[in-house]
């Protein structure tokens, strides 16, 4: 428990990952399901970004008077792309959402069983 | 039903997570694994060795370039995708849409306004100093594209696509991309490999335009995707 | 002092996370979904990476938020 304590940030982002998941498992509405799948994508940003910090560190920018502990700046570099491919991706997902909605008149799961 | 048998297996799933989590080494500390291996080069040649000092910059566009190589395609992939998808008709055949049948109201139309030239300094301020200040191109180019959405909100799409024509927007979509291969290629015929800046010699000087290029690049491509993307959902009749 | 307002953070963003998946209207999930990008970019201006922060209040709240109400705009803006 105490282990668990100390790693708060882990934990907050795992809950959320369940969370999201819980979305995209119950939730019959196609666009409540993608805001579940962008919540668990966030989960795992926090997740990565967590690994990243460093206590009391500062921005890793070496301008004048910038002094270490720095935050490490890899794992920024991989979210900063995490995030662009997450829109790339929800942006593709709602149009496929729109092109259903227009082709059959629901976005409901459940409705969309059997459509021709 | 389903929604306690969901409960319990995720409440099932959790438990594995929760016992690796409680395994991981502490957050914070500065000998977690994640701190110890390559980024103390980083943090220590970082500026020297790339002429950032913002050492994100120097992650995403020079150590790590090839990714964000990689980003810049897989956006403008989505682009494509999306206009796949919703097979948006040609400008001449375009039935005339209704604009908004709510009219804008004269607070938001103020503010958009009154905000634009500043909103527009700053993103461009953030493109082009992108190495040594946060921010960079893509949070630049999403701010302008964001600023597009917001004037197609309050002036309606039709007037503000003419800021932007579609022969004009369709060159600037595959800019990030273009950007990449024109930089990488000049790299690969200067120094030898692919996306190579300099580190030291005589071409050392070009070593912060090229970085800047690329800002600029992924800037104007990033703000012409995600204005386009908006305007493809948009003018889709649903 | 700072653990505490980390707590009440992720306390802030679990409860968002929930509300979003509990709302019926889209439009109103949309814009809670909006404030958790928010809330995330918060977490992340504190934790010394303003990159990200910008990033997720440009993408997350900014861009992504429009498309989905774009998006409630174009379907059906009630769920079952």
């Amino acid at each position: 428990m105490r282990a668990l304590w100390t790693n708060i940030d882990y934990v907050a982002s795992v809950i959320l990952f369940l969370i999201g998941l819980y979305a995209i498992m119950v939730k019959g509405n196609l666009i409540k399901k993608l805001m579940g799948l962008n919540i668990m994508e966030t989960a795992v940003f926090a997740f990565v970004m967590s690994a990243g910090i460093v206590t009391d560190g500062d921005a890793p920018i070496m301008g004048a008077g910038a002094k270490p502990p720095f935050a490490n700046p890899l794992p920024q570099g991989l979210i900063l792309t995490g995030i662009v491919v997450a829109l790339s991706t929800s942006a593709l997902a709602l149009s496929l959402i729109i092109r259903i909605y227009r082709q059959y008149g629901t976005i409901e799961s459940d409705d969309l069983w059997g459509v021709e | 039903m389903r929604r306690a048998l969901t409960l319990a297996l995720l409440i099932l799933a959790s438990v594995p997570l929760l016992y690796a989590v409680s395994l991981l080494p502490p957050v914070g500390s500065e000998d977690n694994p994640t701190y110890t291996y390559v980024v103390p080069h980083y943090l220590e040649e970082g500026p020297e060795e790339t002429g950032c000092e913002n050492i994100v910059t120097a992650v995403i566009l020079n150590y790590r370039g090839f990714d964000t190589g990689g980003e810049v395609t897989v956006i403008f992939t989505a682009l494509m995708a999306v206009f796949g998808v919703l097979l948006i008709p040609r400008p001449a055949e375009k039935v005339r849409q209704p604009e908004s049948a709510v009219p804008v109201s004269p607070v938001t139309l103020f503010i958009v306004r009154t905000l634009a030239p500043f909103i527009v300094v700053f993103s461009v301020y953030q493109i082009i100093n992108g190495h040594s200040t946060p921010g960079g191109g893509f949070q630049g180019g999403t701010i302008i594209g964001a600023l597009l959405i917001a004037a197609s909100l309050v002036m309606g799409s039709e007037r503000t696509q003419r800021l932007l024509p579609e022969g004009v927007r369709r060159w600037l979509q595959p800019a990030a991309v273009l950007m990449f291969a024109v930089v990488g290629v000049t790299g690969m015929l200067l120094f030898g490999e692919y996306l190579s800046y300099p580190i030291e010699g005589e071409y050392l000087f070009l070593r912060v335009p090229f970085l800047t290029l690329v800002e600029i690049g992924i800037g104007v491509g990033g703000a012409a995707i995600v204005a386009s993307i908006f305007w493809a959902m948009e003018g889709s009749d649903g | 002092m700072s653990r505490a307002f980390d707590l009440v953070l992720y306390g802030l963003l679990i409860a968002c996370a929930l509300a979003v998946i509990r709302t019926k209207d889209l439009l109103a999930a949309s814009i809670i979904f909006s404030t958790y990008s928010l809330i995330l970019c918060l977490v992340w201006q504190l934790r010394g990476s303003p990159d990200v922060a910008l990033t997720e209040a440009a993408v997350g709240a900014g861009v992504t938020t429009v498309l989905f109400l774009v998006a409630v705009a174009r379907t059906s803006r009630r769920e079952r």
